[in-house]
């Protein structure tokens, strides 16, 4: 029985070789096709005049529609990709945000507080992103976060001025908290597997298309092999953007190590303080 | 026009020699492309020699012990971190398991800990750090003969074939600390009153302290205990009144930030009157902003100011990893050091099985720990300990003033407590003596 989370494992080979897995695959399956299955289908329009032409009018229809299949996907695998990267900037924004309203505390609480958000960056870096890379949804964080909220929630403020940080730290952590959440839901976000069925079949009935050509074989390599190296090139790009916090072609966890960085090294400023 | 010529001697067209001639081709570049292009494809299943092997964490990560518990579990994964860098155990890397215990000791951590015994199939399990914990995973650790090791220290009165236990007991703690106490060294004080939470842990300590004072002609001045969330303990002035000359404090949590701070206001000085702590290491006093506590004293099996080459690269690691204002402590200290200790005998024994790593911890495996040499008595399965002294000094950190020439060994069963009872793994376990009756 085939597995198809299998299909995910291409995310884990580097995009150079995987283009050229792909892209090679669909030229080698197209020079292989031209040997042993392009005379079958001659047998269909051979010998008769005019036959290029209707092939090609057959193409050139078939094209218009795949080829906007293949752009819309594009675009959408495109936009999904840039939706999750800001989705990540805004959490880690939302978590430097935090982290600040966090050290105005009163002593331990600031220091508790500031340990528990910096726990969850480190976490959040080291062990939910490699989970994620596999598209498994991290947990870890939520033990983090529920720590956190709990600790924030057990200041009780004496002054004004504490009421007014806790209310703004609170709001803070609900955007942040939000942000997470959305990143969490990516995890898993991609282009569903009967759009896939539909790319693939395509890009068949294109190749058999091509096939049907009559002309010099030596021409048919080179230009049907051209023709699909492209046509091979596409679908590396939709898989590699789908998927967005997967494989190489993926969002990082950058905007996380930068923020973790600044809060390191604050803590040894205060340390100095 | 002849399309296609005739090879005489072949029989051959030259449409067949142009097919086989690209089938040849398409074949000869698929074998010279394969290694590129699947070169990748081993990065698909991590080269190792074996499985990984899964250990489990179990420590309190949400609740009101999450502060406390945490940095074991931090600690815990950075040393798993280091000794997958290092190439794993026996070939094997290991995967750490975390659960959270929630800080339910009697209903939430037993779970877990069935979870990850008998879901995950964990070699071994770090974890817990109270008292109510480690006894409510215990029957579920012997049940499925899982092995935990805990890192903290306790109040004794307990054995258990499935656990490792790595923290101090009383004899290699608050015993010493009295000794100390008497001692020249010490300022030779006759009057102690002795303080503690309103907790199982401390009520024993203290009862084991009262038997141990017994002969050695030094009065108990006084007595009380603190409830264990109570922050304001307002008791300075009750023991001011019995004069004593040491107090003995083994009272946890926030209460000793109210103590330090009334019996400063008591107009008592460290000088005067110190009081020696059980339960107050570097954790503790980061919680004081002020200085109250500077000039009193502390009795645990590390400190963060320990002046060794091992401890300093612990501690760098630590800090580099969680940032610079972090602490470590003793139960910290003796999480990591577990970690190892489970290698060296998983080593020692070539095996994960628990009952052979436990031959091997019994057969004398050591792990050169931060705080000093970790090894585990095979009679008790209790971890041989070394005792200091440390007086609070400035930025809240200790200075040592008093360490023991040697390592001290576990008695969970001090017989002027516990009559006839007694503990020895290597020949029948726990012997159980007269019922002691533990007055609450």
């Amino acid at each position: 029985m085939f597995d198809y989370n299998q299909i995910y494992r291409i995310y884990d080979i580097p995009s150079w070789k995987l283009a050229l897995a792909i892209s090679g695959g669909f030229v080698l399956f197209y020079w292989v096709g031209c040997l042993f299955i392009r005379p079958f289908l001659r047998l269909f329009v051979r010998s008769r005049t005019g036959t290029n032409d209707v092939v090609g009018y057959v193409l050139s229809c078939f094209c218009v529609f795949y080829g906007l299949l293949l752009g819309l996907i594009a675009v959408a695998a495109y936009q999904n990709f840039g939706e999750v990267d800001k989705n990540v900037s805004r959490e880690a924004v939302a978590l430097r945000a935090l982290y600040q309203d966090a050290n105005a505390y009163p002593h331990p609480v600031d220091q508790d507080l500031c340990w528990l958000l910096r726990d969850y960056t480190l976490y959040v870096i080291k062990y939910a992103w490699p989970l994620q890379k596999k598209g498994i949804i991290p947990d870890g964080g939520r033990v983090r976060v529920t720590a956190f909220h709990e600790r924030l929630l057990a200041f009780e403020p004496q002054t004004r001025g504490q009421e007014i940080l806790q209310a703004e730290t609170l709001r803070q952590f609900n955007v942040f908290f939000e942000a997470r959440r959305m990143r969490l839901h990516s995890v898993t976000t991609g282009i569903p597997a009967v759009m896939w069925y539909v790319v693939l079949i395509g890009a068949l009935i294109n190749i058999a298309i091509v096939w049907m050509f009559e002309m010099r074989f030596l021409t048919h390599l080179l230009l049907g092999g051209m023709l699909v190296f492209f046509l091979g090139a596409m679908i590396f790009l939709i898989a590699a953007m789908d998927n967005p916090l997967r494989g190489e072609v993926s969002v990082s966890s950058e905007a996380f190590e930068l923020v973790y960085k600044s809060m390191l090294e604050e803590s040894n400023l205060e340390l100095e303080d | 026009m002849k399309k296609n010529k005739i090879d005489a001697a072949s029989g051959l067209t030259r449409r067949d020699c142009l097919k086989q001639g690209s089938g040849s081709f398409a074949l000869a570049s698929m074998r010279a492309l394969a290694p590129l292009v699947f070169a990748g494809c081993s990065e698909l299943i991590p080269i190792s020699n074996a499985t990984p092997v899964r250990v489990g964490i179990l420590h309190s990560q949400t609740g009101q012990m999450a502060m406390s518990e945490n940095p074991l579990r931090d600690i815990e994964l950075m040393a798993i971190e280091e000794i997958n860098a290092a190439g794993g155990i026996l070939g094997a890397q290991i995967d750490p398991v975390v659960e959270d215990g929630a800080s339910r000791a009697t209903t939430v951590f037993p779970k877990r800990a069935k979870k990850l015994l008998s879901e995950s199939k964990v070699a071994v399990v770090f974890g817990c750090l109270t008292s109510a914990a480690r006894k409510a995973v215990l029957p579920v650790f012997e049940e499925s003969n899982g092995l935990l090791f805990y890192p903290a220290s306790y109040e004794g009165n307990e054995s258990s074939r499935n656990i490792i236990y790595t923290g101090s007991t009383p004899n290699q703690q608050i015993l010493p600390a009295i000794d100390w106490l008497l001692s020249e060294a010490g300022g030779s004080r006759r009057r102690i009153f002795l303080i503690g939470s309103d907790d199982v842990h401390q009520r024993i300590e203290n009862i084991i302290v009262k038997k141990y004072l017994q002969d050695k002609s030094v009065l108990v001045v006084g007595e009380t205990y603190v409830p264990l969330s109570q922050k304001d303990t307002g008791i300075a002035q009750d023991i001011r009144k019995t004069s004593p000359d040491a107090v003995l404090s083994t009272v946890t949590g926030d209460s000793n930030l109210s103590l330090y701070n009334e019996w400063a206001a008591a107009d008592v000085t460290a000088e005067q009157v110190p009081v020696v702590a059980i339960n107050v290491g570097e954790d503790e006093l980061r919680r004081m902003r002020s200085n109250n506590a500077k000039g009193h004293f502390s009795a645990r099996s590390y400190f963060q100011c320990l002046n060794t080459d091992a401890n300093k690269k612990f501690i760098d690691r630590f800090q580099q990893e969680h940032g610079y204002d972090r602490i470590t402590d003793e139960s910290i200290e003796a999480a990591y050091s577990s970690v190892y200790l489970w290698k060296a005998a998983v080593e020692k024994a070539g095996s994960f099985n628990v009952d052979k790593v436990r031959e091997a911890l019994a057969s004398g495996v050591k792990f050169e720990g931060p705080g000093g040499e970790l090894r585990i008595d095979p009679k008790t399965q209790h971890a041989y300990k070394r005792f200091y002294i440390g007086r609070v000094g400035k930025n809240r950190q200790f200075e040592m003033v008093f360490q023991s020439a040697d390592t001290i060994a576990p008695d969970p069963y001090p017989q002027s407590v516990f009559p006839g009872w007694s503990c020895d793994w290597t020949n029948g376990g726990v012997k159980k003596g007269a019922e002691v009756k533990i007055d609450l």
